[in-house]
């Protein structure tokens, strides 16, 4: 079926042959690509897309699959099936191939169809012998539904969550209406209504065991539809949650970051300005360094850990401040421990800490003392200078409140800094440690 | 007390004339020696206070002139002074009878409140020495506290470990007795006292420095 409209789109350039050439451009201009459609979506966008492919109107798919639907379910088995497995237009990949990719999604989809399945196969031994392949179909469908909702784009994902905010009997937890709020209602009593009297009129032995488990499903069936806008409004409330920290998390390291390389360098710049090699020098490793983190920060970080320490990693310190700032520092550290995350945000810290005491208190040297205990690792880095004020530090020097405090209470650790004007500065970083 | 006599020993003619400046008017400088045959001597003869010990010297270094003066006279007071600050120079020399230990980058003041300190009978602790003292009696090993024959000397207190803690941050004495709420006078026992159990315990991990270096 070709599109009419699309005939009149220039054709490329003819080859030596024509008449070959000519029938292929004919059919790759004329067909748009099988995909699953945004715009007149419904549910998947299925119908909609193959509408476009085909060149028909969209109502009259969606009759057919609806018809389709009426030979033991095939139509809701072809219109999942499809859903899975056609791209959807504007993404890369199908929902299939995206989970192929994702093994943890994929095993939980799976794990849910085995028992989905088993529990099928116990019940059809018992009871729904008669009910014959619409189960099956049903079934299926609903297991290739689950893999749509694993695997779909975080885009699609919201436009599904959108549909189920729409549907009267899941949704509803936004919809507020005496309307809403009875389609969920009357369902739910009625059908838990039934479950419980299939479920108080048993008798006998095998004559109880049916319509026990029907009576047990129906009732739980009823519940679920009463309970599920509560259970879906804490689900995507906790998503939310999570979503929000993680953005929260890495803003807080993208600024601690930035802070400690860029930020520290440009003073250093500023101070060598004198010396053009010195600022050369400078330049060069910040952009190195710059380049490596934002660029392949998975490897910065995998070597740090697999040939770092605590104690090396202070060392490092030592060594970059005694460079940078022609001030001694002390370091004595007492045990050592491999570096992870929270060790890292620990280090860093003090890094942080460290270089301040080199470039504002005057101090004549530095110390920084780490101790490995059972269950914690602390850092203090102590200078005698001249001290500050907390309270007065401007908003803009974010060094303390970010690099220092913030890095280390996210990693569940504690950072307290004692000071006062002349009497010098300690900064001590706490992080406990689970016991090994 | 006076000013205490102070004899250095030093293979660096260019230490020594820094020392003696830093030093001059502060204490009373009553010889020293570059090598450890002349030094061991004259140390004898002239009987100072406090001998300020370069470690590293051919010969033996300082733990020779150490052993050949502290068995004929232990009243001789020794701090031991050494560019590096490792963990080896610094426990073989401690034990073999020196009460303090200083690196070459110290300050002038810093210095002379050690010897005075020295002199006085107490011990010189740096940061580094006192996180090594941590790391040899870390209390983590019950199977080694069985095997203990004293535990007494084998183990510190929690004050103890306190004290050190605040020196290994860099804490100066009279900081560490505010901090901990006790008087300097305290604080330096509980130091002498660490001093004397890194001096004759037979913890493994001393025991270890020290047959590395075959002074056991």
């Amino acid at each position: 079926m070709i599109d009419p409209g699309r005939l009149d789109r220039p054709t490329p350039p003819t080859g030596d042959v024509p008449g070959a050439v000519e029938r292929e451009v004919i059919l790759g201009v004329a067909q748009p690509p099988l995909q699953r459609a945004r715009r007149g979506a419904i549910l998947g966008g299925v119908c909609a897309g193959l509408a476009v492919r085909l060149g028909v109107r969209e109502r009259t798919v969606r009759i057919l699959f609806a018809l389709g639907v009426l030979f033991y379910g095939a139509g809701l088995l072809l219109y999942v099936g499809v859903w899975l497995f056609l791209t959807r237009s504007g993404e890369a990949a199908s929902i299939g191939d995206r989970l192929s990719k994702k093994r943890r999604a994929l095993l939980v989809a799976v794990w849910s169809s085995v028992i989905v399945i088993a529990l099928l196969i116990a019940t059809r031994s018992l009871a729904l012998q008669g009910t014959g392949g619409f189960v099956w179909t049903i079934l299926l469908s609903a297991i290739g539904l689950l893999f749509v909702w694993r695997g779909a784009s975080p885009d699609e994902r919201t436009h599904i969550e959108a549909i189920l905010d729409a549907a009267p009997v899941v949704g509803g937890a936004k919809a507020r209406g005496t309307k809403a709020v009875a389609l969920r209602v009357i369902p739910g009593v009625v059908l838990a209504g039934i479950g419980l009297d299939i479920l108080a009129h048993i008798g006998g032995i095998w004559g109880g065991a049916v319509p026990a488990l029907v009576g047990a499903m129906i009732l739980l069936g009823g519940l679920l539809i009463l309970l599920a806008p509560w259970w879906l409004q804490n689900v995507r409330d906790l998503t939310r949650e999570r979503r929000e920290r993680v953005r929260m998390e890495e803003r807080t390291a993208l600024i601690a970051h930035v802070h400690d390389s860029v930020l520290q360098t440009l003073t250093l710049i500023e101070r060598a300005a004198g010396s053009e090699a010195d600022v050369v020098r400078l330049a060069r490793s910040q952009e190195r360094e710059l380049r490596r983190w934002l660029f392949d920060p998975d490897a910065l970080n995998a070597t740090h850990r697999a040939t770092e320490t605590l104690a090396s990693m202070l060392a490092a310190i030592q060594t970059d401040v005694e460079r940078d700032y022609a001030t001694p520092v002390e370091l004595v550290t007492v045990g050592d421990c491999p570096v992870d995350d929270d060790v890292l945000a620990l280090v860093g810290a003090a890094r942080e800490a460290c270089v301040n005491a080199a470039k504002w208190s005057g101090a004549p040297r530095v110390a920084i003392y780490a101790e490995v205990e059972a269950t914690s690792v602390s850092v203090f880095v102590r200078d005698t200078g001249r001290g500050f004020d907390l309270d007065t530090v401007a908003d803009d020097r974010q060094g303390i409140k970010l690099s220092i405090r913030d890095r280390v209470t996210q990693h569940g650790g504690t950072a307290t800094i004692r000071t006062s004007t002349g009497s010098g500065t300690e900064v001590q970083l706490v992080l406990a440690r689970p016991a090994t | 007390m006076g000013q205490p006599r102070v004899f250095l020993v030093d293979d660096h003619e260019l230490i020594r004339s820094g020392i003696r400046a830093e030093l001059a008017g502060s204490v009373d400088l009553c010889g020293e020696a570059d090598e450890v045959d002349a030094g061991a001597q004259m140390i004898l003869e002239r009987t100072p206070d406090v001998v300020l010990l370069d470690v590293h010297m051919p010969d033996g270094g300082g733990l020779e002139v150490l052993r050949r003066v502290h068995h004929v006279n232990p009243a001789i007071c020794f701090l031991a002074l050494s560019v590096s600050d490792a963990a080896e120079d610094v426990i073989a020399i401690v034990r073999a009878g020196a009460r303090g230990y200083v690196t070459k980058n110290i300050s002038g003041a810093d210095l002379i409140d050690a010897v005075y300190r020295v002199a006085a009978g107490d011990a010189v602790f740096s940061p580094r020495l006192a996180g090594f003292v941590l790391d040899a009696f870390a209390e983590s090993d019950p199977g080694l506290a069985a095997l203990s024959s004293d535990p007494e000397l084998d183990q510190l207190t929690p004050r103890e470990r306190q004290v050190l803690r605040l020196i290994a941050r860099g804490y100066a004495y009279k900081d560490i007795g505010a901090e901990l709420e006790i008087s300097v006078k305290t604080v330096e026992s509980h130091v002498s006292s660490v001093l004397r159990k890194l001096q004759l315990s037979n913890r493994h991990q001393l025991t270890h420095w020290a047959s590395e270096r075959r002074l056991s």
